[in-house]
Protein backbone atom coordinates (compact mmCIF):
# COMPACT_ATOMS: atom_id res chain seq x y z
CA UNK A 1 0.00 0.00 0.00
CA UNK A 2 1.14 3.27 -1.24
CA UNK A 3 -0.03 6.33 0.25
CA UNK A 4 -0.28 9.41 -2.37
CA UNK A 5 0.39 13.56 -1.91
CA UNK A 6 -3.49 14.09 -2.18
CA UNK A 7 -4.17 11.06 0.43
CA UNK A 8 -1.21 12.51 2.74
CA UNK A 9 -3.03 16.24 1.88
CA UNK A 10 -6.26 15.03 3.62
CA UNK A 11 -4.60 13.33 6.77
CA UNK A 12 -2.90 16.63 7.36
CA UNK A 13 -5.75 18.57 7.00
CA UNK A 14 -7.96 16.28 9.79
CA UNK A 15 -4.94 16.17 11.55
CA UNK A 16 -5.24 20.33 11.99
CA UNK A 17 -8.93 19.57 12.86
CA UNK A 18 -8.98 17.29 15.33
CA UNK A 19 -5.79 17.90 17.69
CA UNK A 20 -6.66 18.57 21.42
CA UNK A 21 -6.26 22.44 20.90
CA UNK A 22 -7.85 21.57 17.10
CA UNK A 23 -9.26 23.99 14.88
CA UNK A 24 -12.67 21.59 14.55
CA UNK A 25 -13.59 22.99 18.64
CA UNK A 26 -12.95 20.00 21.20
CA UNK A 27 -16.78 18.71 20.66
CA UNK A 28 -16.33 17.81 16.41
CA UNK A 29 -12.82 17.68 16.69
CA UNK A 30 -11.04 16.48 19.54
CA UNK A 31 -13.59 14.46 20.82
CA UNK A 32 -15.23 13.20 17.39
CA UNK A 33 -12.28 13.31 14.98
CA UNK A 34 -9.61 12.68 17.17
CA UNK A 35 -10.73 9.36 18.28
CA UNK A 36 -8.78 6.60 17.14
CA UNK A 37 -11.99 4.86 15.91
CA UNK A 38 -13.40 7.95 14.09
CA UNK A 39 -10.07 8.40 13.23
CA UNK A 40 -9.56 4.54 11.86
CA UNK A 41 -13.08 5.55 9.44
CA UNK A 42 -11.40 8.57 7.87
CA UNK A 43 -8.63 6.87 7.21
CA UNK A 44 -10.08 4.11 6.11
CA UNK A 45 -12.40 6.34 3.53
CA UNK A 46 -8.65 8.49 2.47
CA UNK A 47 -6.99 4.91 1.90
CA UNK A 48 -9.99 3.45 0.42
CA UNK A 49 -10.38 0.57 2.78
CA UNK A 50 -12.60 0.94 5.45
CA UNK A 51 -13.09 -2.42 7.05
CA UNK A 52 -8.81 -2.11 8.13
CA UNK A 53 -9.03 1.42 8.89
CA UNK A 54 -12.21 0.16 11.69
CA UNK A 55 -10.22 -2.57 12.69
CA UNK A 56 -6.65 -0.69 13.29
CA UNK A 57 -8.83 2.30 14.61
CA UNK A 58 -10.46 0.06 17.36
CA UNK A 59 -7.04 -1.61 18.38
CA UNK A 60 -5.92 1.90 19.09
CA UNK A 61 -9.11 3.09 20.86
CA UNK A 62 -8.52 0.93 23.63
CA UNK A 63 -5.22 2.55 24.80
CA UNK A 64 -6.52 5.56 24.52
CA UNK A 65 -10.03 4.94 25.72
CA UNK A 66 -9.78 7.97 28.73
CA UNK A 67 -7.45 10.45 27.64
CA UNK A 68 -7.90 12.67 29.96
CA UNK A 69 -5.94 16.08 29.73
CA UNK A 70 -5.91 17.41 33.19
CA UNK A 71 -4.65 21.22 33.05
CA UNK A 72 -3.83 20.83 30.19
CA UNK A 73 -0.97 18.05 30.33
CA UNK A 74 -0.27 15.50 27.65
CA UNK A 75 0.33 11.55 27.95
CA UNK A 76 -0.06 11.04 24.07
CA UNK A 77 -1.25 13.50 21.07
CA UNK A 78 -4.37 12.22 19.20
CA UNK A 79 -3.66 13.70 15.87
CA UNK A 80 -0.50 12.18 15.62
CA UNK A 81 -2.43 8.52 16.67
CA UNK A 82 -5.23 9.24 14.39
CA UNK A 83 -3.82 10.68 11.42
CA UNK A 84 -0.08 9.00 11.76
CA UNK A 85 -0.21 6.10 13.41
CA UNK A 86 -3.37 4.69 12.08
CA UNK A 87 -1.91 5.08 8.23
CA UNK A 88 1.05 4.15 9.11
CA UNK A 89 0.02 0.89 10.77
CA UNK A 90 -2.63 0.09 7.88
CA UNK A 91 0.62 0.24 5.49
CA UNK A 92 2.44 -1.89 7.67
CA UNK A 93 -0.12 -4.13 8.00
CA UNK A 94 -0.37 -4.54 4.26
CA UNK A 95 3.53 -5.31 4.23
CA UNK A 96 3.61 -7.66 6.33
CA UNK A 97 0.29 -9.45 4.99
CA UNK A 98 -1.22 -9.42 8.45
CA UNK A 99 -5.10 -9.04 8.94
CA UNK A 100 -6.04 -6.15 11.04
CA UNK A 101 -8.46 -8.53 13.06
CA UNK A 102 -6.14 -10.98 14.15
CA UNK A 103 -4.34 -10.71 17.15
CA UNK A 104 -1.16 -10.30 15.76
CA UNK A 105 -2.36 -7.36 13.36
CA UNK A 106 -4.19 -5.66 16.58
CA UNK A 107 -0.53 -5.94 18.42
CA UNK A 108 1.12 -4.51 15.88
CA UNK A 109 -1.03 -1.75 15.26
CA UNK A 110 -0.99 -0.73 19.01
CA UNK A 111 2.37 -0.80 18.94
CA UNK A 112 3.04 1.36 16.05
CA UNK A 113 -0.07 4.24 17.56
CA UNK A 114 1.19 4.44 20.58
CA UNK A 115 5.04 4.77 19.67
CA UNK A 116 3.75 7.82 17.33
CA UNK A 117 1.00 8.82 19.99
CA UNK A 118 4.10 9.52 22.63
CA UNK A 119 6.01 11.06 20.38
CA UNK A 120 3.53 13.43 18.72
CA UNK A 121 3.46 15.26 22.40
CA UNK A 122 6.06 17.55 20.32
CA UNK A 123 3.29 18.45 18.15
CA UNK A 124 1.11 19.09 21.32
CA UNK A 125 3.47 21.34 22.46
CA UNK A 126 4.90 23.10 19.76
CA UNK A 127 1.01 24.03 18.70
CA UNK A 128 0.39 25.17 22.03
CA UNK A 129 3.72 27.24 21.89
CA UNK A 130 3.13 29.18 18.50
CA UNK A 131 -0.36 30.36 19.57
CA UNK A 132 1.70 32.45 22.43
CA UNK A 133 2.22 35.07 19.85
CA UNK A 134 -1.05 34.99 18.26
CA UNK A 135 -2.07 35.98 22.10
CA UNK A 136 0.39 38.15 22.46
CA UNK A 137 -1.15 40.23 19.49
CA UNK A 138 -4.88 39.40 21.58
CA UNK A 139 -3.40 41.44 24.59
CA UNK A 140 -2.43 44.21 22.27
CA UNK A 141 -5.62 44.32 20.48
CA UNK A 142 -7.28 44.16 24.37
CA UNK A 143 -5.14 46.96 25.38
CA UNK A 144 -6.10 49.18 21.71
CA UNK A 145 -9.70 48.02 22.33
CA UNK A 146 -9.91 46.55 19.20
CA UNK A 147 -12.29 43.65 20.16
CA UNK A 148 -13.33 41.96 16.73
CA UNK A 149 -9.66 41.33 16.19
CA UNK A 150 -10.29 38.83 18.83
CA UNK A 151 -11.91 36.41 16.93
CA UNK A 152 -9.25 36.75 14.32
CA UNK A 153 -6.86 35.80 17.39
CA UNK A 154 -8.64 33.10 18.38
CA UNK A 155 -10.44 31.36 15.61
CA UNK A 156 -8.26 32.32 12.54
CA UNK A 157 -4.40 32.56 13.68
CA UNK A 158 -4.01 29.69 15.11
CA UNK A 159 -4.69 27.64 11.67
CA UNK A 160 -1.25 28.86 10.93
CA UNK A 161 0.29 26.70 14.28
CA UNK A 162 -1.80 23.90 12.98
CA UNK A 163 0.03 24.05 9.29
CA UNK A 164 3.15 24.22 10.93
CA UNK A 165 2.65 21.56 13.94
CA UNK A 166 -0.24 19.19 12.06
CA UNK A 167 0.14 19.51 8.58
CA UNK A 168 3.14 19.64 7.36
CA UNK A 169 4.40 17.04 9.98
CA UNK A 170 1.64 14.57 9.25
CA UNK A 171 1.59 15.22 5.27
CA UNK A 172 5.56 14.00 5.64
CA UNK A 173 5.65 11.47 7.99
CA UNK A 174 2.21 9.68 5.85
CA UNK A 175 4.24 10.12 2.64
CA UNK A 176 7.61 8.88 4.31
CA UNK A 177 6.12 6.40 6.25
CA UNK A 178 5.74 3.74 3.25
CA UNK A 179 9.34 3.82 3.15
CA UNK A 180 10.21 3.71 6.74
CA UNK A 181 7.76 0.31 7.20
CA UNK A 182 9.62 -1.43 4.25
CA UNK A 183 13.11 -0.14 5.86
CA UNK A 184 11.74 -1.56 9.55
CA UNK A 185 10.85 -4.76 7.99
CA UNK A 186 14.28 -5.45 6.03
CA UNK A 187 16.76 -4.77 9.63
CA UNK A 188 14.37 -5.99 12.10
CA UNK A 189 13.54 -9.85 11.26
CA UNK A 190 9.92 -11.21 12.12
CA UNK A 191 11.13 -13.77 14.38
CA UNK A 192 13.73 -12.21 16.64
CA UNK A 193 13.78 -10.63 19.73
CA UNK A 194 13.17 -6.76 18.34
CA UNK A 195 10.12 -7.95 16.90
CA UNK A 196 8.62 -10.50 19.43
CA UNK A 197 8.41 -7.66 21.66
CA UNK A 198 7.12 -4.89 20.28
CA UNK A 199 4.29 -7.28 19.40
CA UNK A 200 4.31 -8.18 22.84
CA UNK A 201 4.25 -4.50 23.91
CA UNK A 202 1.42 -4.08 21.71
CA UNK A 203 -0.78 -6.66 23.44
CA UNK A 204 0.04 -5.23 27.07
CA UNK A 205 -0.31 -1.40 26.00
CA UNK A 206 -4.04 -1.61 26.40
CA UNK A 207 -4.13 -2.56 30.38
CA UNK A 208 -2.72 0.84 30.71
CA UNK A 209 -5.36 2.98 29.04
CA UNK A 210 -7.96 0.68 30.60
CA UNK A 211 -5.82 1.44 34.02
CA UNK A 212 -5.85 5.13 33.42
CA UNK A 213 -9.53 4.60 33.19
CA UNK A 214 -10.14 3.11 35.92
CA UNK A 215 -8.14 5.62 37.83
CA UNK A 216 -11.18 7.94 37.88
CA UNK A 217 -13.28 5.25 39.10
CA UNK A 218 -11.75 2.78 41.64
CA UNK A 219 -11.09 4.66 45.00
CA UNK A 220 -10.74 1.99 47.08
CA UNK A 221 -11.07 -2.24 46.47
CA UNK A 222 -14.46 -2.75 46.46
CA UNK A 223 -14.92 -0.43 43.93
CA UNK A 224 -13.27 -3.24 41.51
CA UNK A 225 -15.85 -4.98 41.28
CA UNK A 226 -18.13 -3.68 38.73
CA UNK A 227 -15.01 -3.52 36.31
CA UNK A 228 -14.89 -7.60 37.06
CA UNK A 229 -18.52 -7.95 36.56
CA UNK A 230 -18.54 -6.64 33.36
CA UNK A 231 -15.06 -8.38 32.75
CA UNK A 232 -17.03 -11.55 33.81
CA UNK A 233 -20.24 -10.75 31.43
CA UNK A 234 -17.85 -10.73 28.67
CA UNK A 235 -14.72 -13.30 29.21
CA UNK A 236 -16.62 -16.13 30.89
CA UNK A 237 -20.52 -15.58 29.72
CA UNK A 238 -19.50 -14.28 25.86
CA UNK A 239 -21.95 -11.39 26.33
CA UNK A 240 -21.34 -8.65 23.41
CA UNK A 241 -20.69 -4.79 24.16
CA UNK A 242 -24.25 -3.58 23.75
CA UNK A 243 -25.90 -5.94 26.01
CA UNK A 244 -23.53 -6.02 28.70
CA UNK A 245 -24.52 -2.23 28.81
CA UNK A 246 -27.93 -2.95 29.13
CA UNK A 247 -26.72 -4.69 32.10
CA UNK A 248 -24.63 -1.88 33.52
CA UNK A 249 -27.48 0.29 32.70
CA UNK A 250 -30.02 -1.48 35.30
CA UNK A 251 -27.79 -1.45 38.17
CA UNK A 252 -26.99 2.07 37.21
CA UNK A 253 -30.89 2.97 37.73
CA UNK A 254 -30.45 0.60 40.53
CA UNK A 255 -27.91 2.42 42.37
CA UNK A 256 -29.42 6.09 41.71
CA UNK A 257 -32.55 5.19 42.98
CA UNK A 258 -30.96 3.55 46.18
CA UNK A 259 -28.87 6.48 46.93
CA UNK A 260 -31.81 8.83 46.14
CA UNK A 261 -33.66 6.97 48.54
CA UNK A 262 -31.39 6.81 51.29
CA UNK A 263 -31.09 10.85 50.69
CA UNK A 264 -34.56 11.38 50.88
CA UNK A 265 -34.63 9.21 54.27
CA UNK A 266 -31.82 11.18 55.96
CA UNK A 267 -33.55 14.76 54.53
CA UNK A 268 -36.70 13.51 56.72
CA UNK A 269 -35.11 12.56 59.78
CA UNK A 270 -33.20 16.00 59.60
CA UNK A 271 -36.27 17.10 59.24
CA UNK A 272 -38.02 15.67 62.40
CA UNK A 273 -34.93 16.74 64.50
CA UNK A 274 -35.74 20.26 63.72
CA UNK A 275 -39.24 20.22 65.01
CA UNK A 276 -38.18 18.83 68.17
CA UNK A 277 -35.76 21.46 68.58
CA UNK A 278 -38.62 24.08 67.60
CA UNK A 279 -40.46 22.39 70.54
CA UNK A 280 -37.98 22.49 73.31
CA UNK B 1 -34.89 51.14 30.78
CA UNK B 2 -34.10 47.61 31.94
CA UNK B 3 -31.64 45.76 29.50
CA UNK B 4 -31.81 42.34 28.23
CA UNK B 5 -29.76 39.98 26.37
CA UNK B 6 -31.11 38.89 23.53
CA UNK B 7 -32.04 35.06 22.56
CA UNK B 8 -29.66 35.85 19.12
CA UNK B 9 -27.02 37.69 21.17
CA UNK B 10 -26.88 34.79 23.90
CA UNK B 11 -27.02 32.00 21.10
CA UNK B 12 -23.41 33.23 19.49
CA UNK B 13 -21.64 33.66 22.58
CA UNK B 14 -22.33 29.64 23.20
CA UNK B 15 -22.08 29.21 19.47
CA UNK B 16 -18.47 31.48 19.91
CA UNK B 17 -17.53 29.26 22.98
CA UNK B 18 -18.87 25.82 21.81
CA UNK B 19 -16.58 26.07 18.86
CA UNK B 20 -13.59 28.57 20.06
CA UNK B 21 -13.30 27.58 23.56
CA UNK B 22 -10.05 26.08 23.18
CA UNK B 23 -8.79 26.70 19.33
CA UNK B 24 -6.11 29.33 20.17
CA UNK B 25 -5.19 27.48 23.43
CA UNK B 26 -1.73 27.99 25.05
CA UNK B 27 -0.29 26.46 28.44
CA UNK B 28 0.00 30.22 29.14
CA UNK B 29 -3.58 31.48 28.68
CA UNK B 30 -5.19 28.35 28.08
CA UNK B 31 -8.88 28.99 27.41
CA UNK B 32 -9.29 33.02 28.57
CA UNK B 33 -9.02 33.53 24.98
CA UNK B 34 -12.28 31.19 24.18
CA UNK B 35 -13.96 33.30 26.65
CA UNK B 36 -13.44 36.83 25.69
CA UNK B 37 -14.50 36.13 21.97
CA UNK B 38 -18.11 34.43 23.70
CA UNK B 39 -18.19 37.31 25.95
CA UNK B 40 -17.86 40.05 23.32
CA UNK B 41 -21.08 39.62 21.71
CA UNK B 42 -22.75 39.81 24.88
CA UNK B 43 -20.43 42.86 25.75
CA UNK B 44 -21.54 44.99 23.12
CA UNK B 45 -25.39 44.24 23.05
CA UNK B 46 -25.53 45.48 26.40
CA UNK B 47 -23.10 48.87 26.61
CA UNK B 48 -23.06 51.77 24.23
CA UNK B 49 -19.74 53.58 25.47
CA UNK B 50 -16.21 52.78 24.72
CA UNK B 51 -15.50 52.83 28.71
CA UNK B 52 -17.97 50.44 29.67
CA UNK B 53 -17.22 47.94 27.23
CA UNK B 54 -13.14 48.07 28.07
CA UNK B 55 -14.10 47.30 32.06
CA UNK B 56 -16.27 44.78 31.03
CA UNK B 57 -14.37 43.34 28.51
CA UNK B 58 -11.01 43.61 31.13
CA UNK B 59 -12.72 41.21 33.79
CA UNK B 60 -12.79 37.99 31.52
CA UNK B 61 -8.60 38.55 30.61
CA UNK B 62 -8.23 36.91 33.86
CA UNK B 63 -7.09 33.05 33.40
CA UNK B 64 -9.96 30.79 32.76
CA UNK B 65 -9.58 26.74 32.27
CA UNK B 66 -11.82 24.43 32.77
CA UNK B 67 -13.27 20.93 31.30
CA UNK B 68 -15.43 22.62 28.84
CA UNK B 69 -18.22 20.69 28.12
CA UNK B 70 -19.05 20.89 31.18
CA UNK B 71 -17.48 24.14 31.78
CA UNK B 72 -20.28 25.77 29.41
CA UNK B 73 -22.59 26.18 32.32
CA UNK B 74 -19.74 28.91 33.58
CA UNK B 75 -19.84 30.88 30.70
CA UNK B 76 -23.87 30.81 31.10
CA UNK B 77 -23.52 32.02 34.67
CA UNK B 78 -21.57 34.93 33.79
CA UNK B 79 -23.30 36.23 31.21
CA UNK B 80 -26.58 36.37 33.40
CA UNK B 81 -23.84 38.22 35.95
CA UNK B 82 -22.68 41.08 33.00
CA UNK B 83 -26.52 41.57 32.37
CA UNK B 84 -26.77 41.84 36.57
CA UNK B 85 -24.05 44.10 36.75
CA UNK B 86 -25.24 46.51 32.99
CA UNK B 87 -28.54 46.89 34.97
CA UNK B 88 -26.80 48.29 38.07
CA UNK B 89 -27.53 45.35 40.27
CA UNK B 90 -25.11 46.80 43.18
CA UNK B 91 -23.48 43.77 44.70
CA UNK B 92 -22.35 42.46 41.29
CA UNK B 93 -18.80 43.49 40.31
CA UNK B 94 -15.69 42.25 38.87
CA UNK B 95 -14.55 40.65 41.62
CA UNK B 96 -17.56 39.02 42.41
CA UNK B 97 -17.41 37.80 38.76
CA UNK B 98 -13.76 36.54 38.77
CA UNK B 99 -14.43 35.02 42.19
CA UNK B 100 -17.30 32.82 40.66
CA UNK B 101 -15.60 32.21 38.06
CA UNK B 102 -11.98 31.17 39.52
CA UNK B 103 -13.97 29.04 42.64
CA UNK B 104 -16.08 26.80 39.74
CA UNK B 105 -12.74 26.30 37.15
CA UNK B 106 -11.52 24.04 39.55
CA UNK B 107 -14.71 21.57 40.87
CA UNK B 108 -16.22 21.51 37.37
CA UNK B 109 -12.91 20.53 36.21
CA UNK B 110 -13.03 17.66 37.67
CA UNK B 111 -16.36 16.76 37.72
CA UNK B 112 -16.48 17.00 34.33
CA UNK B 113 -12.92 15.51 33.81
CA UNK B 114 -14.36 12.30 35.38
CA UNK B 115 -18.09 12.42 34.53
CA UNK B 116 -17.47 13.77 30.51
CA UNK B 117 -13.91 12.23 29.12
CA UNK B 118 -14.20 9.61 32.28
CA UNK B 119 -17.28 7.94 31.92
CA UNK B 120 -19.40 8.95 29.13
CA UNK B 121 -17.24 8.97 26.21
CA UNK B 122 -16.12 5.73 27.41
CA UNK B 123 -19.15 4.44 27.67
CA UNK B 124 -20.33 5.98 23.90
CA UNK B 125 -16.66 4.21 22.59
CA UNK B 126 -17.26 0.83 24.51
CA UNK B 127 -20.90 0.51 22.45
CA UNK B 128 -19.42 1.87 19.16
CA UNK B 129 -16.60 -0.83 19.29
CA UNK B 130 -18.49 -3.07 19.71
CA UNK B 131 -21.10 -2.29 16.89
CA UNK B 132 -17.46 -2.46 15.03
CA UNK B 133 -16.89 -5.86 14.60
CA UNK B 134 -15.19 -7.20 11.33
CA UNK B 135 -14.70 -3.40 10.89
CA UNK B 136 -18.11 -2.30 9.93
CA UNK B 137 -18.07 1.50 10.41
CA UNK B 138 -21.49 1.37 12.10
CA UNK B 139 -20.22 2.20 15.59
CA UNK B 140 -18.03 4.59 14.32
CA UNK B 141 -21.56 6.32 12.83
CA UNK B 142 -23.13 5.60 16.16
CA UNK B 143 -20.41 7.23 17.86
CA UNK B 144 -20.19 10.44 15.90
CA UNK B 145 -23.88 10.74 15.85
CA UNK B 146 -24.71 10.22 19.78
CA UNK B 147 -21.61 12.08 21.03
CA UNK B 148 -22.38 15.09 18.98
CA UNK B 149 -26.39 15.60 19.86
CA UNK B 150 -25.53 14.84 23.39
CA UNK B 151 -22.26 17.24 23.28
CA UNK B 152 -24.22 20.21 21.57
CA UNK B 153 -27.69 20.36 23.06
CA UNK B 154 -26.08 19.36 26.84
CA UNK B 155 -23.58 22.36 26.35
CA UNK B 156 -26.48 24.66 25.07
CA UNK B 157 -28.70 23.29 27.99
CA UNK B 158 -25.97 23.84 30.35
CA UNK B 159 -25.55 27.66 28.98
CA UNK B 160 -28.81 28.34 29.23
CA UNK B 161 -29.38 27.08 32.78
CA UNK B 162 -26.38 28.91 33.78
CA UNK B 163 -28.04 32.19 32.66
CA UNK B 164 -31.60 31.43 34.47
CA UNK B 165 -30.70 30.13 37.48
CA UNK B 166 -26.79 31.61 37.71
CA UNK B 167 -25.19 30.13 40.87
CA UNK B 168 -27.72 27.81 41.75
CA UNK B 169 -27.28 26.07 38.46
CA UNK B 170 -24.35 24.62 39.92
CA UNK B 171 -26.02 22.74 42.66
CA UNK B 172 -27.50 20.27 40.62
CA UNK B 173 -24.18 19.22 39.64
CA UNK B 174 -22.04 19.12 43.70
CA UNK B 175 -25.94 18.26 45.05
CA UNK B 176 -27.33 14.93 46.72
CA UNK B 177 -29.15 14.24 43.41
CA UNK B 178 -26.24 15.25 41.03
CA UNK B 179 -24.08 12.78 43.61
CA UNK B 180 -26.60 10.04 42.95
CA UNK B 181 -26.19 10.65 39.21
CA UNK B 182 -23.03 10.75 38.91
CA UNK B 183 -22.97 7.24 41.12
CA UNK B 184 -24.30 5.32 39.19
CA UNK B 185 -23.03 6.93 35.99
CA UNK B 186 -19.51 5.47 37.10
CA UNK B 187 -20.87 2.00 38.15
CA UNK B 188 -22.45 1.90 34.60
CA UNK B 189 -18.87 3.21 33.33
CA UNK B 190 -16.96 -0.07 35.63
CA UNK B 191 -19.35 -2.47 34.21
CA UNK B 192 -19.03 -1.49 30.72
CA UNK B 193 -15.11 -1.15 30.80
CA UNK B 194 -14.98 -4.38 32.02
CA UNK B 195 -16.45 -5.77 29.70
CA UNK B 196 -14.61 -3.94 27.06
CA UNK B 197 -11.16 -5.35 28.40
CA UNK B 198 -12.36 -8.67 28.26
CA UNK B 199 -13.47 -8.22 24.76
CA UNK B 200 -10.54 -5.93 23.81
CA UNK B 201 -7.75 -6.79 25.36
CA UNK B 202 -5.88 -9.79 25.47
CA UNK B 203 -2.50 -10.83 27.57
CA UNK B 204 -1.95 -14.43 26.88
CA UNK B 205 1.21 -16.28 28.36
CA UNK B 206 3.28 -18.73 25.78
CA UNK B 207 4.63 -20.85 28.75
CA UNK B 208 4.47 -24.24 28.57
CA UNK B 209 6.32 -27.44 30.70
CA UNK B 210 7.36 -30.32 28.41
CA UNK B 211 7.79 -33.93 29.82
CA UNK B 212 10.55 -36.34 29.02
CA UNK B 213 8.92 -37.78 25.84
CA UNK B 214 8.18 -33.44 25.05
CA UNK B 215 4.35 -33.89 25.72
CA UNK B 216 3.12 -30.60 27.41
CA UNK B 217 2.32 -31.86 30.73
CA UNK B 218 1.30 -27.91 32.01
CA UNK B 219 0.15 -25.00 29.59
CA UNK B 220 0.02 -21.97 32.08
CA UNK B 221 -2.68 -20.26 30.18
CA UNK B 222 -5.07 -23.16 29.94
CA UNK B 223 -4.60 -23.60 33.67
CA UNK B 224 -4.86 -19.50 34.09
CA UNK B 225 -8.07 -19.49 31.97
CA UNK B 226 -9.45 -22.23 33.92
CA UNK B 227 -9.32 -20.16 37.41
CA UNK B 228 -10.64 -17.45 35.42
CA UNK B 229 -11.73 -16.61 32.10
CA UNK B 230 -9.06 -13.86 31.15
CA UNK B 231 -7.47 -13.85 34.52
CA UNK B 232 -3.64 -12.41 33.39
CA UNK B 233 -5.42 -9.71 31.29
CA UNK B 234 -7.17 -8.76 34.23
CA UNK B 235 -4.03 -8.76 36.55
CA UNK B 236 -1.88 -7.01 34.67
CA UNK B 237 -4.81 -4.04 34.33
CA UNK B 238 -4.64 -4.46 38.18
CA UNK B 239 -1.11 -4.22 38.03
CA UNK B 240 -1.42 -0.64 35.75
CA UNK B 241 -3.57 1.00 37.77
CA UNK B 242 -1.73 0.17 40.81
CA UNK B 243 1.46 1.80 39.22
CA UNK B 244 -0.78 4.86 38.61
CA UNK B 245 -3.01 4.91 41.66
CA UNK B 246 -0.72 3.71 44.23
CA UNK B 247 3.24 4.58 42.62
CA UNK B 248 2.17 7.96 41.08
CA UNK B 249 3.58 6.65 38.11
CA UNK B 250 3.15 8.56 34.90
CA UNK B 251 1.18 6.62 31.85
CA UNK B 252 4.29 6.99 29.68
CA UNK B 253 6.23 5.29 32.41
CA UNK B 254 4.22 2.97 33.10
CA UNK B 255 4.30 2.04 29.25
CA UNK B 256 7.95 1.55 29.58
CA UNK B 257 7.70 -0.87 32.22
CA UNK B 258 5.83 -2.74 30.21
CA UNK B 259 8.12 -2.36 27.08
CA UNK B 260 10.85 -4.23 29.66
CA UNK B 261 8.36 -6.50 30.83
CA UNK B 262 7.70 -7.44 27.37
CA UNK B 263 11.50 -7.81 26.55
CA UNK B 264 12.49 -9.54 29.37
CA UNK B 265 9.25 -12.06 29.22
CA UNK B 266 9.97 -12.42 25.69
CA UNK B 267 13.74 -13.75 26.78
CA UNK B 268 12.46 -15.88 29.01
CA UNK B 269 10.11 -17.54 27.33
CA UNK B 270 6.79 -16.46 29.30
CA UNK B 271 5.35 -14.06 26.20
CA UNK B 272 5.39 -15.08 22.51
CA UNK B 273 3.34 -13.99 19.87
CA UNK B 274 4.13 -16.72 17.28
CA UNK B 275 5.33 -14.76 14.43
CA UNK B 276 6.05 -16.16 11.29
CA UNK B 277 6.49 -14.88 7.88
Amino acid sequence: MQISWIQAVLLGLFACLSSMPGMGGSSIGNYTLGRPLIGGLVCGIILGDIPTGIMVGCAMQVVYIALVTPGGTVSADVRAVSYIGIPLAMVALSSYGLSAESSEGAALATSFGTMVGTLGTVLFYGTATVNLLWQHMGWKAVEKRDYKKLYLIDMGLPWISHLLCSFIPTMVMCKMGASVVELIKTTLPMDGIAMKTLFTVGALLPCVGIAILLKQIVKNAADFIPFLFGFTLAASLGINLVSATVVAGMFAILIYRLKMLSANKVAVAGGYDEEEEEDI
Amino acid sequence: MEKKLSKKTLLKSFHNWYYGHLTCFSQEHMQTFGYLCSMLPLVEELYDNEEDKAAAMNTYTAFFNTEPQLGTVVVGITAGLEEARANGTEDVDEETINGLRAGLMGPIAGIGDSLVVGTVIPILLGIAMGMSTGGSPLGAIFYIIVWNLFAYFGMRFMYFKGYELGGKAVDFLIGTQGEALRDAISTLGGIVIGAVSATWVSVTTSLKLLNDAGEPYLVLQDKLDSVFPGLLTAVFIIICWFLMAKKRMSPIKVMLVLVVVAFVGVLVGFFNPGLAY
